[in-house]
């Protein structure tokens, strides 16, 4: 098929395409370099690898137990050999047996990852929820109630997890007890942890959001819009947002990232099960096939919102279509 | 945490993030201003015990494996009591009874015993107790491949075991071994079905087959064991308060990490048992007409800082006493731990059979004394910084702790610290992980060590002061006897004490090692390790079993 009978639109699927192609391939040279690093950044550190596994210095294996780890985990052959090896089995999907919890790394991942993808999902929601019922109504208003919500927003970027977490447990769990302070069964479990997440991440994003709003009422078909008779909220939501948003929507492919190391410690918080908190005890007991095994996957994760960002800002912003990056 | 050298037995305080730390006094603090006083109708609480229930019960730590055999933590022990059985029973004066095991012999020269078994009991697979079992999981214990680390210091001395008949097992023993039967009641050692030992490892670790009163049915990785009581129960110890199948139907055994949430939890009624109730808590507890508190110490060696004897300062008896001395503990518990922690001044827990109370005061603090020691000694100089120095050198010891080291104990060191420093110790605190430390540990390259061994005999004196455990257990090259201890009349004592089933010769024996081990100031001792539970008014009948103070919920039931 000659390249002029292509209609202009397969043409820009076809780079979409293209496109989609060139950033997986990237995605896949990322977690091979996040599996190299974390394999030789925990190998190398001081120590013997089979002491971890054994219980650490608390452990009193015999020489017999030792010897035993060391060949069952292939501790005895050269770095580079156990480097080859780990990797030739990775491309096969093969991710090791945990040390630490006697279990295959798929399955740990298998078990872990729906509860953190969850809060991790619930939280972004909410976060985009807050930034919406935030900025819209308050951007370009009154000159003191923006400057109180872009105060808020900015307190709330900078609230640590640990501390919000623990102030939603002692008022709304200890105090309240309106939801349970543990566990990670039922959508009761999540709000918590969700609104401990979002409430920093909400303030990043609006602090952008608000600031592109604001230069988008500004704007000449805005004031167009409202000539044609349009009711305020209605210009907001129908024509100044779509454009507004742009920016907050390639922050959240950050976010991902963001909220799944704010994971780790409302996991641990919380008492719920997860990635994050899997990962603080799989590093902390020196679980060289877990910790990559998760490193991977929170990598993975990371790419590929990315990508559904990189193509989301394609579909809210068609000028992008044109050129192509 | 037997964080420094051995535990078999050890018990980590979950490892906290020290980001989290700071801030859970704070979260305590909104728990007591909200939390309390809610909900104080009052429970008519019968002392006759109803059939069927949940009793959810919350811990820190979760296992890494359900099987006690393999690798021996603290959190593996507290679960395997549930659904294991023992050969012999221990009870609370330290004595030892029958159980699976209904009687025993020990030749005369201590190296074989004979066990004459039940032969009514059966595993919750169906397969029944004989001499074979008792075989497959000694051999099971003693199998490297099975990573265990009771292997190492609790039945070294294991050889074989011969079935004689169906119900009679002899097992051999290289050296005598009269501590034997006291390990064989820690559920370290609980009897598991041979047939459920043939799987791998990793298999047998996530469910485990025991013949006790509960069975493990799920476990749902960092959030809950599920266990459902053993219809066909009829073989419970000589220590229990009934006879049959468990009160409870079922047993919900949850992990919550963080103290605070854990005893919000409690308190809430949303769970009935915690463990590891923090110090921080037990006064609010007290107080609180809705729980009731058990606090028992667990026998063994107490939390110390082990003193490196191999080389200078610590090798000289007087600058060890000197140090000893000039840590104001007593004072450093009040403030880290509340006063809720009492003194350990001997090496030996006084939970432990044959403790002897006459070593309690050695270590009382006395900088007066310090001073005068320390003069002996030659330590006579003061620097600039006001650090004691002999000859141009300082006087300098070195701590080194794991990462895994919990805030409160580092809290307490720093204490240690600022008291020794007024007599003129400059104690340098190095923190590391966990793997360095090991390695420092097996350079012989600190001045003390952190440490504490749960264990419910007084032959563990051997274990960290013989000279048989100064040599390292394997290639890792980390050895047991942490200070370096060697004396031939200490290890000879010992032995003797080994080769004898005589209580009162055992307790004359054990009394001299205490006090060799007392005088020669080889250990700061701080706390005795404790089990901690906090109950909701909802649940009664639950005790500990003594042998290692681990929770046992046989007798317990709820009435909800």
């Amino acid at each position: 098929m000659s390249r002029t009978t292509l209609s202009p639109r397969r043409e820009r699927l076809a780079r979409l395409g293209r496109r989609a192609l060139w950033r997986l391939a990237g995605g896949i040279l990322v977690l091979w370099a996040v599996a190299t690093l974390t394999f030789f950044a925990l190998r190398l550190m001081p120590g013997d690898p089979v002491l971890a596994i054994l219980g650490g210095p608390s452990g009193n294996p015999t020489a017999e137990t030792i010897a035993e780890a060391t060949r069952e985990y292939g501790l005895d052959k050269p770095l580079p050999v156990q480097y080859a090896l780990y990797l030739g089995r990775l491309v096969q999907g093969d991710l090791g047996i945990s040390y630490s919890q006697h279990l295959p790394v798929t399955r740990v991942l298998a078990q872990q990852s729906w509860p953190t993808l969850e809060l991790t999902l619930s939280s972004l929601a909410l976060a985009w929820l807050l930034v919406l019922a935030l900025t819209v109504v308050t951007a370009g208003r009154r000159r003191w109630l923006a400057s109180l919500a872009s105060l808020a927003e900015t307190l709330a970027a900078a609230l640590p997890h640990f501390w919000l977490g623990i102030l939603l447990l002692a008022l709304f769990a200890f105090g309240l007890r309106l939801f349970p302070p543990a566990g990670s069964d039922g959508w009761r479990t999540l709000v918590l942890p969700s609104i401990a997440l979002a409430i920093p991440l909400a303030g990043f994003i609006a602090q952008v959001t608000r600031e592109s709003l604001e230069l988008t009422l500004e704007q000449p078909f805005v004031l167009t819009a409202r000539t044609r008779g349009l009711s305020d909220l209605a210009v907001r939501f129908k024509h100044a947002l779509r454009h507004a948003v742009l920016p907050g929507v390639s922050l959240s492919g950050w976010a991902i990232g963001a909220l799944i190391s704010g994971a780790v410690v409302i996991e641990v918080i919380f008492s719920r099960k997860g990635l994050g908190r899997q990962l603080y005890q799989a590093v902390q007991a020196q679980d060289l096939p877990l910790t990559i095994g998760i490193s991977l996957v929170v990598a993975a994760g990371y790419v590929l919102a990315n990508i559904v960002v990189d193509l989301l800002y394609q579909w809210l912003d068609p000028r992008q279509q044109g050129n192509p990056a | 945490m037997r964080e420094p050298a051995q535990p078999l037995q050890r018990h980590r305080p979950r490892p906290r993030s020290p980001r989290i730390y700071p801030h859970i006094a704070c979260a305590t603090l909104c728990s007591l201003l909200l939390g309390c006083g809610q909900d104080s109708s009052t429970v008519t609480r019968s002392t006759q015990p109803v059939s069927g229930g949940t009793l959810v019960y919350a811990t820190d730590r979760e296992p890494t494996c359900l099987d006690p055999h393999v690798a021996g933590d603290m959190p593996q022990v507290f679960v395997a009591q549930q659904y294991l059985d023992s050969l012999v029973s221990m009870d609370q004066q330290g004595r030892i009874g029958p159980w699976l095991a209904k009687s025993w012999e020990v030749s005369a020269d201590g190296l074989s015993y004979s066990f004459h078994l039940r032969n009514d009991v059966h595993f919750t697979d169906g397969t029944p107790f004989n001499a074979a079992a008792v075989k497959a999981n000694l051999d099971h214990m003693a199998n490297p491949k099975t990573q265990s680390s009771t292997a190492g210091g609790y039945i070294r001395q294991y050889r074989s075991t011969e079935v004689r008949d169906e119900f009679t097992a002899v097992v051999h023993l290289a050296t005598p071994y009269a501590a034997f039967l006291e390990v064989l009641a820690q559920g370290f050692l609980g009897i598991q079905s041979p047939t459920a030992l043939l799987r791998p490892r990793d298999v047998n670790c996530e469910s485990p087959v025991g013949s006790g009163p509960f069975k493990v049915v799920r476990w749902e990785r960092q959030s809950q064991v599920e266990l459902v009581r053993n219809p066909d129960y009829n073989w419970a110890p000589p220590t229990a308060r009934h006879q049959g199948p468990a009160w409870l139907e079922r047993i919900v055994w949850k992990f919550i990490l963080e103290p605070s949430v854990r005893f919000a939890s409690l308190q809430a009624g949303e769970v009935d048992v915690i463990e590891a109730l923090p110090p921080e808590s037990h006064e609010a507890a007290r107080r609180n007409p809705d729980l009731t508190l058990i606090i028992a110490q667990r026998p063994g060696n107490p939390t110390n800082g082990t003193l490196n004897i191999t080389r200078a300062p610590f090798d000289d008896l007087r600058v060890r006493e000197a140090f000893v001395r000039s840590a104001d503990i007593e004072g450093a518990l009040k403030s880290v731990y509340f006063s809720e922690f009492p003194r350990a001044g001997g090496p030996l827990s006084p939970a432990t059979r044959f403790y002897s109370a006459d070593f309690q005061h050695a270590q009382d603090y006395d900088p007066a004394r310090a001073a005068r020691l320390l003069d002996e000694a030659g330590w006579t100089q003061r620097d600039s910084e006001g650090y004691r120095t002999r000859n141009g050198q300082r006087l300098q010891v070195h701590v080194v702790m794991g990462n895994r080291t919990p805030p409160s104990e580092y809290t307490l060191w720093e204490q240690v610290q600022a008291t020794t420093r007024l007599a003129g110790f400059e104690l340098i605190v190095e923190q590391m992980s966990d793997v360095q430390a090991t390695k420092r540990q097996a350079d012989w390259d600190y001045d003390i060590r952190l440490g504490y061994w749960n264990t419910n005999t007084a032959d563990v004196l051997r274990i960290i002061f013989s000279s048989e455990f100064i040599r390292p257990a394997g290639v890792g090259g980390y050895h047991q006897n942490t200070a370096g201890f060697a004396d031939p009349a200490f290890d000879g004592i010992l032995q003797q004490a080994l080769a004898t089933q005589d209580a009162e010769q055992r307790r004359g024996l054990y009394y001299q090692a205490q006090q060799i081990a007392s005088a020669q100031y080889l250990q700061l001792t701080t706390y005795p390790q404790s089990t901690r539970l906090g109950i909701y008014k909802t649940t009664q009948g639950v005790r500990l079993e003594p042998s290692l103070a681990v929770t046992y919920l046989y007798d317990a039931w709820v009435n909800k």
